[in-house]
């Protein structure tokens, strides 16, 4: 029998399984969970736990222990994420793998602490500074937040990058029956710094950042090209095809499943992994796909974009038109869900693209 | 799938009284979560959680509508009474409800007296075990030993046991109540 | 007769600081420090941003460039994983007290065991001579083109007297490198404070105060005159903080 956690706990205790050995961060709802835990635990393993002045300062330890070439992370939620991407764009420039956790919360500004899909734009599209790309991973059970800690790091650590895994306020505070997976044994990392000079590094000032840039999107081509990660069902016959991820992609899949007892030809699309964007799976669409549908917990409507540019990509004879249903926050119900399918057949709700 | 909403002021133990329905059906290697108010929504003093168990994969976690409602105060009545299946349950607690219950015919108004059963076996905290007492046996899904025995390991796992006898005896109340 | 002084093994080049500036003094006085103590091929480097940012291009050394005014933080994560390394910060007044004043004073309220080298030129050098936190009053600059006005701009801060009487931390002292005399005195307190580091003892910071010829319109030797006869007056030299070790 799996065990009651609360998925924060969940998220930290897999953390400390995976090896990670520093976590620095500051608390904000609904995600502080994350560091309480770890404030106890990541001692008693050997680890350090640093509360840090700001989320500012918490990144900038992060890249402390990524230099380092140990595993590193740092939570968040929102606003507080708003000032890690300093940090996360200089990591992506140091070319360190760290796991950045995004408890989910909706708003602008302060914002709320309703769990929420509205920093959908800002994590798979940057978020700081530059040019860069950022994998994000969005578990839609508790038992998919553990593995994804370790899919993270170890993503993280394949690229040299930041691994965020996106998760959701509800996701963080509910409980369901886990199990946890077994402690693995991590040693430093063979760039790191360690006092001694093993790795050499060019002076700053000596960096030749055409080369860079060109590698530096050779390696995101790379991750595009073997890193797509979704779950979908019924592609090849739908006629609607919904996409949606997270606690509201599960939600999604009830109401495929009920629509599809009662008669209609529908399938879906989870994405597991935010960016890189699962275009293949669009690849799989039946040809005479009448539509596409993102569920999605923002107000504005966000996912809908790269859906829309996958489906182009990927039928470029067709028009199919995409659709959006975005419940600005919280988790749709089923029956809402189905509600608006309705309106979209009756032409009340129209295509975004 | 079962959903249960349970609902009262911060203290009266409803969060606890999910967590124990929810040990209870993974105890039985059942599918299981448990949904809280958080956040600011706690700071206001009254906290709830949604329970959902059955055999097959939940799809939602959050409340949709539940098959039973208990609720411990006015504010939990008003907040979640329309959110009931109707021909659902209604469990409340008769001595902080006291707002007019009747407006809904279709769903079965249960009224527990469960802080004076539970002073009565000199266990003041145990008003929110006796009401789980009561929702076990309103749900029908759980041998009542076999409940029990979840409920004692959970407060076992979390270093709290020392009220295990007097929980019991809350826990058996509620049952035989209703 | 005269010692035969040998460069510090981990400078491997010269830097491009500008002529007369104190940057390139200290930076071999923190290396000098690091071989003496056995530490040289035991240390790594978190490097501001602005002319510190010049110590990354001439060591062989660890280090890692940080963002403007975090290196006290990355230097905080970097000694929490690798607590056998000695970990010294090497930045500007600019960024250790301006952008940088969250991390730097957080790092010494910590009392995290590391070493913070900030050097002070009362100025950014790198932009071109903005006023900075350490801008003496009516000194004048890009920003401060009438004269740095105190009232609307803040009085000068004294970061090492700020946390040698606020927090429980390890060493704190400013030296200068104005002359051969401060120049060896500045030295012991670099020493000092990496000791201490060694000793796990805590936070250690030595403030140097340095030239900036370019930046401040003068030949270098009128610089380091304004050093001697003005700002030793303000900022005044000599340790603030000295731990006890009992041992």
């Amino acid at each position: 029998m799996g065990e009651m956690w609360k998925g924060n706990h969940a998220i930290a205790e897999a953390a400390v399984r995976a090896g990670c050995r520093l976590y620095a961060g500051y608390p904000i709802t609904p995600s502080t969970e994350i560091m309480e835990y770890l404030s106890a635990r990541l001692p008693e393993v050997g680890g350090s736990f640093i509360q840090a002045e700001s989320e500012l300062a918490g990144i900038n330890m992060i890249i402390g222990g990524a230099a380092c070439g140990y595993r590193s992370l740092t939570a968040s939620s929102g606003p507080g994420i708003s000032l890690k991407q300093e940090g996360m764009s200089v990591l992506a420039d140091e070319e360190l793998s760290a796991v950045v956790i995004n408890v989910v919360r909706y708003g602008n500004g302060l914002g709320t602490l309703y769990s929420a899909q509205c920093d959908y734009h800002r994590e798979t599209k940057g978020g700081g500074n530059g040019d860069y790309r950022v994998i994000v991973l969005c578990p839609s059970s508790i038992q998919e937040a553990i593995e994804h800690v370790f899919l993270a790091y170890d993503l993280a650590e394949k690229y040299r990058m930041v691994a965020m895994i996106m998760t959701e306020g509800a996701l963080g505070q509910m409980m369901e029956p886990i199990e946890m997976p077994d402690f693995i044994e991590k040693k430093r990392m063979p760039w790191a710094l360690d006092g001694h000079y093993s790795y050499k590094k060019i002076g700053i000032f000596d960096r030749n950042s055409m080369k860079e840039a060109i590698d530096l999107n050779q390696k995101y081509n790379t991750i595009k090209e073997n890193e797509q990660r979704w779950e979908s069902d019924n592609l090849d016959k739908a006629d609607y095809v919904f996409v949606s991820y997270g606690l509201p992609g599960e939600s999604t899949k009830g109401a495929v499943e009920q629509l599809r007892d009662e008669g209609y030809q529908v399938g879906f699309i989870r994405p597991i992994t935010a960016w890189p964007y699962p275009e293949k799976a669009f690849n799989l669409i039946n040809p005479n796909v009448k539509g596409i549908i993102t569920v999605e917990s923002n107000a504005t409507g966000q996912m809908v974009d790269d859906a829309a540019l996958s489906i182009k990509k990927t039928k470029r004879d067709k028009n199919v038109p995409t659709y959006c249903l975005p419940y600005v926050y919280g988790i749709p119900a089923i029956k809402e869900i189905k509600k608006d399918f309705m309106k979209i057949l009756s032409g009340e709700i129209k295509e975004v693209y | 799938m079962k959903e249960i909403v349970f609902s009262g002021f911060g203290g009266q133990g409803v969060l606890t009284s999910g967590l124990i329905v929810s040990d209870i059906a993974a105890s039985k290697d059942l599918k299981v979560t448990w949904m809280p108010s958080y956040g600011s929504a706690m700071r206001g003093g009254t906290a709830n959680c949604t329970v959902k168990y059955g055999e097959s994969k939940i799809y939602n976690p959050s409340l949709e509508e539940p098959d039973l409602l208990l609720a411990m105060n006015n504010p939990s009545f008003k907040a979640f009474i329309n959110r009931v299946k109707p021909g659902g349950v209604v469990l409340i607690n008769s001595e902080l409800v006291t707002c007019k219950t009747d407006d809904r015919e279709d769903v079965h108004i249960i009224s527990i007296p469960c802080n004076q059963i539970a002073n009565n076996l000199d266990h003041p905290k145990g008003a929110n075990i006796v009401m789980t007492g009561a929702i076990v046996k309103l749900m029908n899904d759980f041998d009542k030993n076999e409940a029990i025995s979840a409920m004692t390991k959970m407060f076992a796992k979390k270093g709290k046991n020392r009220f295990q006898e007097k929980n019991q005896l809350a826990f058996e109340a509620g049952f035989n109540f209703v | 007769m005269g010692k035969t002084r040998k460069t510090p093994s981990i400078i491997d080049k010269p830097m491009n600081f500008c002529p007369g500036c104190g940057h390139g003094i200290i930076i071999r006085l923190i290396c000098e420090v690091l071989e003496e103590l056995g530490q040289d091929n035991n240390v790594i480097f978190p490097i501001g941003v602005g002319c510190s940012s010049n110590l990354g291009g001439g060591l062989v050394a660890d280090r890692f460039h940080c963002s403007h005014g975090r290196a006290a933080a990355v230097a905080s994560g970097m000694k929490a994983v690798s607590p056998e390394n000695i970990i010294v910060s090497y930045q500007g007044d600019g960024d250790a007290y301006s952008i940088g004043i969250a991390e730097t004073i957080n790092a010494a309220y910590r009392n995290e065991n590391i070493t913070v080298v900030t050097v002070n030129n009362t100025n950014f050098g790198m932009t071109g001579g903005q006023m900075s936190w350490t801008t003496m009053p009516k000194q004048k600059t890009t920003t401060s083109q009438l004269g740095r006005d105190c009232d609307k701009t803040g009085y000068p801060m004294k970061f090492p007297e700020l946390v040698a009487s606020q927090f429980n931390i390890a060493y704190a002292a400013r030296g200068s490198v104005h002359s051969p005399a401060s120049i060896n005195k500045t030295k012991s307190y670099i020493k000092k404070a990496i000791e201490s580091q060694m000793n796990n003892e805590g936070y250690s910071v030595v403030e140097v105060m340095s030239p900036c010829p370019v930046n401040w319109n003068m030949t270098p030797v009128e610089a380091m005159d304004r050093i001697k006869n003005e700002l030793i007056d303000y900022f005044e030299l000599g340790e603030f903080k000295q731990r006890e070790v009992i041992k």
